[in-house]
């Protein structure tokens, strides 16, 4: 504790140097209106209160006390104390925090080991990347998909077949059948239809359904490429990073974060059982877009600006950054509950899981790199 | 107030975000009372066809297609309507259709249908027989034409209704965003050709298959090459409202080529014409005509060689040795034409040379002409002939063999219920994110421009497609969610970087503001790059969500989050 105190009080002081060094800058652009600012403040003080309340607990003498002595006046101002307690551990104990995503990251890549020992793949292909059919039928007619299901699975004992029915405020408007049989072949496809009609009871006309064939070599070849293009996109992305930020340990730490990120959301979609197909994967492309938006406020906030400590930087991105993935959030759980496509809904079911893994790794393993880098170089410096 | 309003009017960016979203409303030209029913295609030989009704050009942006208002002046307002009034039709009446560019007056084929009895009848028919002679002690094959009667099924053609008009079509349009496959309904096959062809053969076997299936009247469709980064070749064809039965009929179809005289056949596709030349030394604009002009019309003549097999030459000889020699234009020709049938269809007659009469030559020589009002123009005329009748001569077989390794059929009605779907969801998003802004920042000068913004950014993308003639499919929506999407986050940093740098004592707007674009523009460059990769791979299906975002990140960061950010300024500023 003591150590951090001191730590703590060094830092302070080098933020005051800092805030020295900025203050006649900006004062030089704008010396003409030192007395503007001041009504400024004034006037928008209310208005402001949103930023003002989140900067307390910033003044860290004081956070430091309440921790100590408030433990029993809890229960009076319970919100106060205990939103400065979470803030206070998140300044003091970032380093023990980094356990958190480093532990994730080896837990999901020891999933996916396993998964890729038992399954041969390291993620569960459905029929987009193995071939097979996927057939939807729209008609008004209701249909038992669970009597459909047992009775495709009775007579196609080698395929992998799953039925589910698109609903539209809460009545069935379709039925989605998909089997991994190999489609390209015509007999094998007919069949496959004529097992439906009979089950259903009527005969399908071309109107009354869609279904999309999926050659099972080409399957093979789309996986193969979109894993390809999702290496090579995260490669350009990589250098794009280390491009625009000229720092190694900097821009490591976006690329990592982006890593772990696409790691970690594979690992929780293996656990969940859920099947890729093409759209999936490009999902996880979306996730490496919406993963260094956050990374790059982050980066830029600690590294580029100069205003307040390092800990109100990151207290200042984690505000804007959250708020960034709470709105992507909400708009995807509102897509989610409503998206009738398969597809779409795959994609954002998998870019919503990234951004919840994104939140622990930017805020906490990103953080932590960076304010470790930030003290190396002060050290060095000194 | 009005002080401020009138400063948002006359800043730079965002009037060039007003010029581009008036630019986009034109591309889009939205009519939501737009009427009638719009012609897909025609079918050839159809009452439609042969009353003058042409299928769309297949370029033709959606709102300029031709649509049909009324039939026998009854008003057509949907699909429904149009089939309702065609539903009873007597076969040989005449009904008139008035479309929104012209008055057609049609008749109506009466349908039949043949059936077999059961009962048998004789009938003597000839038949064409390859038999072995020998002549001067060497062995050739020649085709001999035999007579003889067989016993086949009677039959009786009788009468069944009325024959379809010949027309498909769907509700027109009200915008002019097209929609992709997944949306309209129709069928998407991705062919792989059995082994690996050069990049010439490739085109030619495209503009094959385009002359194929345009002789079918389809021509809401798409047809190229797609490649994946594996080097793997594919050829994607598109059709919009067919049938995945229809499609893979064509396609499997041998292509039938047939060149007639009167009524024999002369060479048929395949292994009768064994070379169509079309390299510069053999085809092009004849060098010994060239061109004139007569009557302030220019035209051009062309010519290209090919090779029959010594069967076919042998059956030409056969055929024109009978034939008078006529003289126009003083060139002398055969009396009959030779005519080119493709699947039945006939699709050109050329004229014979008066020296070819009953001289089995192997290697003709095919011309023709193309008619301009200069001379370049009449020798593209020639040329573009050219390339057409070469296309069909060398149609008869697909020269290569392809394997269907994906098909697509997606009916209409889950298409439009897709973009009913999404639409709705889309609305849904950004209602709830402008709550969640609302309630953070609690000021109006922020939400509403942020909601204006990204409104505003969709709509210029959805201008761009429009005008670019990109087809909206469900990747393409999924790159919409995505520019969107960083939309708002961008405009979150905007506003939360400038609002900071009031904290942050700085006062200079445009410091702030470049702070923001600063991290915009890392993420915006990012992310584009990590799209590049999906252009190419995968033959290109998920190539409309990589352009799609790339275009809508690009808008959004270039015109409309640069406006955003000078109208908060603006409305915030004291």
């Amino acid at each position: 504790m003591d150590n951090l105190e001191e730590e703590n009080k060094e830092k302070t002081e080098e933020q005051e140097a800092n805030k020295i060094e900025d203050f006649p800058a900006s004062k030089s652009k704008d010396f003409e209106e030192p007395e503007i600012d001041i009504i400024d403040k004034e006037g928008h003080k209310e208005k402001l209160e949103v930023y003002e309340e989140k900067e307390e607990p910033i003044k860290e003498e004081e956070i430091i006390k309440p921790k100590e002595e408030k433990k029993e006046p809890e229960p009076s101002e319970p919100k106060e104390p205990f939103k400065k307690r979470i803030l206070n551990f998140y300044d003091k104990k970032y380093k023990k925090l980094m356990l958190i995503p480093i532990i994730m990251l080896i837990l999901a890549i020891l999933i996916i080991g396993i998964q890729t020992a038992t399954t041969g793949s390291f993620i569960h292909k459905d029929v987009s990347l193995k071939g097979g059919v996927t057939l939807t039928i729209t008609k008004e007619n209701q249909i038992d998909i669970l009597n459909l299901e047992k009775s495709l699975e009775q007579k196609f004992t080698n395929n992998d077949i799953s039925v589910r029915s698109i609903k539209k405020t809460g009545t069935q408007i379709g039925v989605v059948v998909v089997a991994d049989i190999e489609g390209t072949n015509k007999e094998e496809l007919n069949s496959f239809i004529d097992a439906i009609e009979s089950q259903i009871g009527y005969q399908l006309n071309e109107e009354d359904y869609s279904i999309e064939i999926m050659g099972s070599s080409l399957g093979a070849s789309f996986f193969k490429e979109t894993i390809i293009a999702l290496v090579i996109a995260f490669i350009l992305m990589s250098i794009v990073v280390f491009i625009y930020f000229r720092t190694f340990i900097p821009s490591l730490a976006v690329i990592l974060s982006a890593f772990s990120d696409i790691i970690v959301t594979l690992a929780i979609v293996d656990l969940a059982g859920m099947k890729l197909g093409t759209g999936g994967i490009a999902a996880f492309l979306m996730l490496v877009g919406y993963s260094v938006d956050t990374d790059m406020l982050l980066t830029t906030r600690l590294l580029k600006r100069k205003e307040g400590t390092v800990f109100e930087r990151t207290i200042s991105s984690v505000k804007t950054g959250m708020l960034m993935s709470l709105t992507t959030m909400v708009a995807l759980t509102v897509g989610i509950i409503f998206v009738q496509s398969a597809v779409i809904r795959q994609i954002m079911v998998i870019v919503l899981i990234g951004l919840f893994v994104d939140i622990i790794n930017t805020w906490i393993q990103n953080v932590g790199i960076l304010r470790l880098y930030i003290e190396k170089k002060q050290t060095k410096n000194e | 107030m009005n002080r401020k309003i009138k400063k948002i009017f006359t800043n730079t960016r965002v009037i060039i975000l007003l010029v581009f979203l008036a630019l986009a409303i034109v591309a889009i030209h939205p009519n939501p009372y737009k009427k009638g029913v719009a012609i897909r295609n025609v079918i050839t030989n159809s009452s439609a066809n042969l009353a003058g009704i042409q299928s769309p050009k297949p370029n033709i942006a959606p709102m300029s297609r031709e649509a049909i208002i009324a039939i026998n002046n009854k008003v057509i307002n949907n699909v429904e309507d149009y089939s309702n009034s065609l539903k009873d039709l007597k076969p040989n009446i005449t009904i008139q259709i008035k479309t929104n560019k012209d008055t057609y007056r049609l008749i109506t084929k009466e349908k039949t249908e043949v059936i077999e009895l059961n009962e048998t009848e004789l009938k003597t028919i000839e038949e064409t027989v390859e038999i072995n002679e020998t002549v001067n002690g060497t062995i050739i094959t020649k085709n001999k034409t035999i007579t003889k009667t067989i016993e086949v099924p009677k039959t009786e053609t009788i009468s069944n209704g009325t024959e379809d008009i010949g027309l498909r079509i769907y509700d027109a349009p009200k915008t002019n965003i097209r929609k992709g496959l997944d949306l309209q309904g129709g069928t998407r096959v991705l062919l792989q050709p059995e082994e690996k062809i050069t990049k010439n053969d490739m085109e030619n076997l495209i503009a094959v298959m385009k002359e194929r299936l345009n002789v079918y009247g389809l021509s809401d469709l798409i047809i190229r090459e797609a490649g994946d980064l594996s080097g793997n070749q594919y050829i994607l064809v598109e059709i919009a409202g067919a049938t995945e039965e229809e499609v893979r009929n064509l396609l499997a179809k041998q292509g039938k080529f047939e060149a007639k005289i009167g009524n024999g056949t002369t060479f048929k596709g395949g292994n009768e014409i064994t070379y169509v030349c079309r390299s510069a030394d053999c085809a092009g604009i004849d060098p010994l005509q060239g061109c004139g002009s007569s009557n302030n019309q220019w035209f051009c003549r062309f010519r290209f060689s090919i090779s029959l097999s010594p069967q076919a030459a042998q059956r030409q000889a056969d055929l024109t040795k009978d034939l008078q020699i006529v003289t126009e234009d003083k060139q002398q020709y055969l009396s009959e034409k030779l005519i080119l049938f493709l699947d039945d269809k006939q699709v050109d007659e050329l004229r014979i040379g008066a020296e070819l009469k009953g001289k089995a030559e192997t290697n003709i020589q095919i011309s023709g002409s193309g008619i301009g009002i200069s001379q370049q123009e009449a020798a593209i005329n020639a040329l573009q002939n050219m390339k057409r009748l070469q296309t069909i001569l060398i149609t008869g077989s697909l020269p290569f063999k392809l394997n269907i390794v994906k098909t697509d059929t997606i009916s209409p009605v889950l298409g439009e219920e897709f973009v009913r779907n999404a639409l709705f969801i889309g609305l849904l998003a950004v209602l709830t994110v402008s709550i969640i802004v609302f309630i953070r920042y609690r000021k109006w000068q922020v939400s509403i421009p942020m909601v204006i913004t990204l409104i505003s950014e969709v709509i210029i993308l959805l201008g761009v497609a429009a005008l670019i003639g990109w087809n909206l499919d469900l990747a393409a929506i999924a790159g919409i969610i995505i520019a969107v999407g960083t939309g708002v986050d961008h405009k979150i940093l905007i506003t939360d970087e400038t609002l900071k740098g009031e904290l942050r004592k700085i006062f200079n707007w445009k410091e702030r503001i470049k702070g923001a674009f600063f991290i915009i523009m890392g993420a915006y460059l990012t992310t584009t790059f990590a799209m590049i990769p999906l252009i190419f791979a995968g033959a290109g299906l998920l190539k409309g969500f990589a352009i799609i975002t790339i275009i809508g990140v690009s808008i959004g960061v270039f015109i409309t989050r640069p406006a955003y950010a000078n109208i908060i300024e603006i409305l915030l500023k004291e």
